[in-house]
């Protein structure tokens, strides 16, 4: 998924800070009392903070249309699952869920088709983060009290999936877990 | 300073308990969405004989329902949703259906009833009565009780966004604000927008968002609190700054 | 006579946050060792442990940016000993109610305290939330007046538009702001902002609590509010130690002084901005959350790191790249932690990229990415300045011989701790689990190894404390 790259990149870029702070402390012990340190100064950090702009500017072009609020927006979903969370469980249901008397059912979702969960909580905050089948996170949103999120999702693999809460909400939050499958 | 916001704050705590609404309502607008509708024959003030197919094939659906003898909500909840749209003139991008769930509303009443709200020549407004309504109810979990003690119907006022392939994107129950209606007209339309809020939670933000009077969207209140500690450390930089202004050596200073 | 009074109260500063913090490190151990099921603690304990670990880390890393800042500043105005006396007294107390609460009444809400969480807790006593606020309120009331003496008595010497070196924008400056007392005045401005966010958000607490449930508040602007205080104070303090910086990595590596200049000038009143905006990147899974304000979250997140990368980094490579300048161990703590920083930037801008987050997201790699510029950036910032502080009064300044030994213990540590959560968050493993469920086999091995290199990062701060204390207690001690 989409972790393995994140890592790479995040140890790559780690890796060429340390190389870079090393050359040039390894720079500063081999210099000579005479030396005049680096030519340009101004320039140089000019053309750094430049390349650096440019770079960002890139990455946010190239990143924001990925945004969760903007996947699958002009589609009309074949299902509705609604959420509840509740310290600490999850209520799933196809059905809207009665806060005062919340109940939830097994849940079976088709594959290649867009899905909405429809997401809440009933007391604290919780984060609603789904987990496949080889327990990578795939997608999360968070339920807060008061508010509904939907979370839009095409899953391409049939097979269970986990639902863990990934938003802290107390002392059972290690605990606080629900599946459903995919046929 | 801070005691007045405590203040502002319990106010509005209080202002906020007065309009709150049932809780119930939270889970009905949740049933029947991306379902279809039932549809129903229909008998269109001013037209001839219609299907309910035949409206939202055109344009997407706002699915009002009322019965003309009410001396509760209907009255307010139609002056408000004209008032809402007003201010959305040039939005075409749908029609809205007045519909009777009384059967003893004729098209006759409802015609006075487009008069009386000066509807009448509008054409984004159509006002209806069928023969169906049970089966229609039923396909939106619409239940207005009979009530014979004040001779009236218990209902809800309803409000439901069709899409014109007749799917139920949305419902909205009570008056609602500006910003819920924008929410509904949205997803008749299909466009997809990643939250709401829920009905029964009238908090700090609905209390300022919306206004009555114009039916306007306002700047919420929490974004206002969200600002404030930014707004009062300028304020109090700028206060300080002017006080021990008279301690400052004189620096000469050319600008 | 100020002066020897400001130094005895900065040696009682350093002492009390290294002894605090060594508490705090063997709390973090011991949370590591439970998740590795070396050791068995209740849920309820462990994360009563992590808030008491969370608070006191952004607390004493606050005050001792605080504490160093104060001291170098005396070098241009006169500042006030009663604020900090006042600060001292506020923190040691707010503290103890801390610990009070989390400790004995089981209050474990997190440092972040999400509202409504400290309402709905199970497991704690009733009176532990009262108090956890109250904590908070002696603490804020504290710095706040700190902050805001420091800021009154640079505004005593320079106008608003002098502290924030307004006049380098034009060519050849009357009167030049040094860059310490720039920074110094852009990062109280943050941290007062992001204490009056406090204030607004413990009245809200408050009014609710005392209203008996009259009151309810608002979920989403409460979050808003927490991560305005909570991201905002945790990001100024790095910049405290930037500020000391400044100031003290050419002084001690005998080269000529920074000096501000319109580009510096222009990068710190960016980041001013961008600073106070860059919070809204941890409601991004909050999609109730206007989106405009999550794209700014994104912009600003990426922008902060601009003017820091492009402008501190930049400075301290040119002051070091082939110049022979004498190291010890305060520039090297100094150099060291920049890497750190940086290293912990890019961690937190793959972070703050809106469809990364979305994996990311209170994963493992968000512990991994704060302690890395804090761990390895802004505690070795306050090290270095505490090391140098600790040597000004004494006659053999000498190196010590445990310099290397307690870098490359500390390097190594760090680096091995850090990487264990780094994997973790890249493996999906959720953080703020006491105990990890069995989907995760790596994540339990894992959190034993990262206490292991955890605990080497233990015994070299145990090492530099027993180096620098006696002098500290020294110079406290000292005749006046
Ligand atoms: C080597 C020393 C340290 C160790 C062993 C350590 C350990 C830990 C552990 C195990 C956690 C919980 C991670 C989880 O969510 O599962 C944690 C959280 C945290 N640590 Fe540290 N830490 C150390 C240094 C620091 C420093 C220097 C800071 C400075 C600011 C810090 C601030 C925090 C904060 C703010 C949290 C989050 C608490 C929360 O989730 O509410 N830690 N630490
Ligand atoms: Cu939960």
């Amino acid at each position: 998924m989409q972790q393995q790259p994140i890592l790479v990149l995040f140890l790559a870029l780690a890796g060429i800070t340390t190389i870079v702070f090393t050359y040039i402390f390894v720079s500063s012990k081999k210099a000579a009392q005479s030396e005049k340190g680096m030519s340009n100064p101004l320039k140089k950090r000019f053309w750094f903070s430049l390349i650096l702009f440019v770079i960002l500017s890139i990455f946010t072009t190239a990143t924001l249309p990925d945004s969760p609020y903007y996947l699958f927006a002009d589609e009309t979903p074949a299902k509705v699952v609604h959420v509840a969370a509740r310290q600490f469980t999850f209520f799933l249901s196809e059905k809207a869920i009665d806060p005062a008397s919340p109940t939830g059912e097994d849940i079976e979702l088709p594959a290649d088709e867009l899905v909405e969960f429809r997401v809440t909580s009933l007391d604290v905050n919780h984060g609603f983060a789904i987990y496949n089948n080889s327990n990578r996170l795939i997608t999360q949103v968070q339920a807060m009290p008061g508010y509904v999120n939907r979370l839009r999702y095409k899953f391409k693999e049939p097979g269970q999936y986990d639902i863990l809460c990934l938003e802290y909400c107390g002392m059972a939050h290690q605990a606080m877990r629900a599946s459903f499958t995919v046929k | 300073m801070f005691k007045n916001i405590v203040f502002t704050i319990i106010t509005i705590g209080f202002c906020i308990k007065g309009n709150a609404q049932t809780v119930s309502a939270e889970v009905k607008e949740e049933r029947n969405i991306y379902e279809k509708i039932y549809d129903a024959p229909l008998n269109v003030a001013g037209k001839q004989q219609l299907s309910l197919h035949e409206l939202y094939n055109e344009k997407p659906l706002l699915l009002a329902l009322v019965f003309t003898r009410c001396s509760g909500v209907c009255n307010p909840f139609l002056l408000q949703l004209k008032e809402n749209l007003q201010f959305r003139t040039k939005d075409n991008s749908f029609n809205v259906l007045v519909l009777s769930f009384d059967p003893r509303d004729s098209i006759k009443d409802m015609n006075l009833l487009a008069k009386k709200f000066d509807l009448e020549n509008n054409k984004q407004w159509f006002f209806a009565v069928t023969d169906s309504i049970t089966k229609l109810n039923q396909s939106i979990s619409f239940n207005p009780v009979w009530d014979s003690v004040i001779n009236q119907y218990d209902h809800d006022a309803l409000l439901v966004g069709i899409n014109s392939e007749g799917y139920i994107t949305k419902k909205l129950i009570g008056i609602r604000r500006g910003h819920d209606m924008d929410l509904l007209i949205a997803s008749v339309n299909n466009v997809f927008s990643p939250t709401y809020r829920l009905p029964s939670k009238n908090l700090l933000f609905s209390c300022f968002n919306y206004d009555p009077k114009t039916g306007k969207n306002k700047l919420g209140l929490g974004l206002i609190f969200i600002a404030l500690p930014a707004v009062l450390t300028v304020l109090m930089l700028i206060f300080i700054s002017y006080f021990v202004k008279h301690k400052r050596p004189e620096i000469e200073e050319t600008s | 006579m100020e002066s020897i009074k400001l130094r005895k109260i900065t040696s009682v500063w350093v002492i009390t946050v290294l002894i605090l913090f060594i508490v705090s490190i063997t709390l973090g151990i011991l949370m590591r060792l439970n998740q590795g099921e070396v050791i068995s603690q209740s849920p309820v304990t462990f994360y009563s442990n992590l808030t008491t670990h969370g608070l006191t880390m952004i607390g004493i890393w606050f005050v001792a940016g605080m504490a160093a800042v104060n001291y170098l500043m005396q070098r241009y105005i006169k500042t006030s000993y009663a604020a900090n006396v006042i600060a001292l007294v506020f923190t040691v107390i707010g503290v103890l109610m801390l610990w009070t609460a989390t400790f004995i009444g089981k209050f474990h809400a997190a440092w972040t305290f999400l509202y409504p969480l400290p309402f709905k807790e199970m497991g704690a006593a009733t009176w532990a939330t009262l108090l956890f606020l109250a904590s908070l309120t002696v603490l804020g009331i504290g710095w706040l007046i700190w902050s805001i003496s420091l800021m009154t008595q640079i505004l005593k010497k320079y106008s608003i538009a002098q502290a924030f070196a307004w006049q380098h924008f034009k060519k050849n400056p009357k009167v030049e702001t040094p860059p310490f007392i720039l920074i110094s005045m852009i990062t109280l401005i943050g941290v007062i902002a992001c204490l009056f966010a406090a204030v607004v958000l413990l009245v809200l607490f408050y009014a609710e609590y005392f209203s008996k449930g009259n009151f309810v508040n608002d979920a989403l602007l409460m979050k808003n509010l927490t991560y305005f205080f909570g991201h905002t104070i945790a990001n100024e303090m790095l910049y405290l130690g930037l500020a000391v910086i400044y100031e003290l990595f050419s002084e001690v590596s005998g080269r000529p002084k920074w000096k501000t200049t319109w580009y510096v000038a222009l990068a710190w009143n960016f980041t001013l901005i961008f600073v106070l905006t860059a919070f809204f990147h941890h409601l991004y899974m909050d999609f109730v959350q206007p989106e405009g304000l999550q794209i700014i979250g994104q912009l600003a997140s990426y922008l902060a790191s601009l003017p820091a990368a492009g402008v501190t980094v930049f400075s301290v490579f040119i002051a070091v790249y082939r110049t022979k300048i004498k190291w010890s161990l305060t520039n090297l703590l100094f150099f060291i932690g920049i890497a750190g920083w940086v290293i912990g930037g890019l961690g937190a801008v793959i972070d703050s990229t809106i469809s990364n987050n979305i994996v990311l997201h209170n994963t493992l790699w968000v512990p991994a990415h704060f302690h890395t510029y804090n761990a390895m950036g802004n505690v070795l910032f306050s090290l270095g300045f505490f090391y140098w502080f600790s040597t000004q009064f004494s006659e053999n300044s000498k190196v010590s011989k445990f310099t290397t030994l307690t870098l490359t213990l500390l390097l190594i540590g760090g680096i091995g701790f850090l990487l264990a959560f780094y994997f973790g968050g890249a493996d999906s493993i959720p953080r703020r689990y006491s105990i990890y469920p069995s989907d995760f086999p790596m994540a339990a091995p894992m959190a034993t190894i990262g206490a292991t290199f955890a605990t080497i990062y233990l015994i070299a701060i145990l090492i530099f404390f027993f180096n620098i204390y006696k002098r500290c207690l020294k110079i406290l001690f000292s005749p006046s």
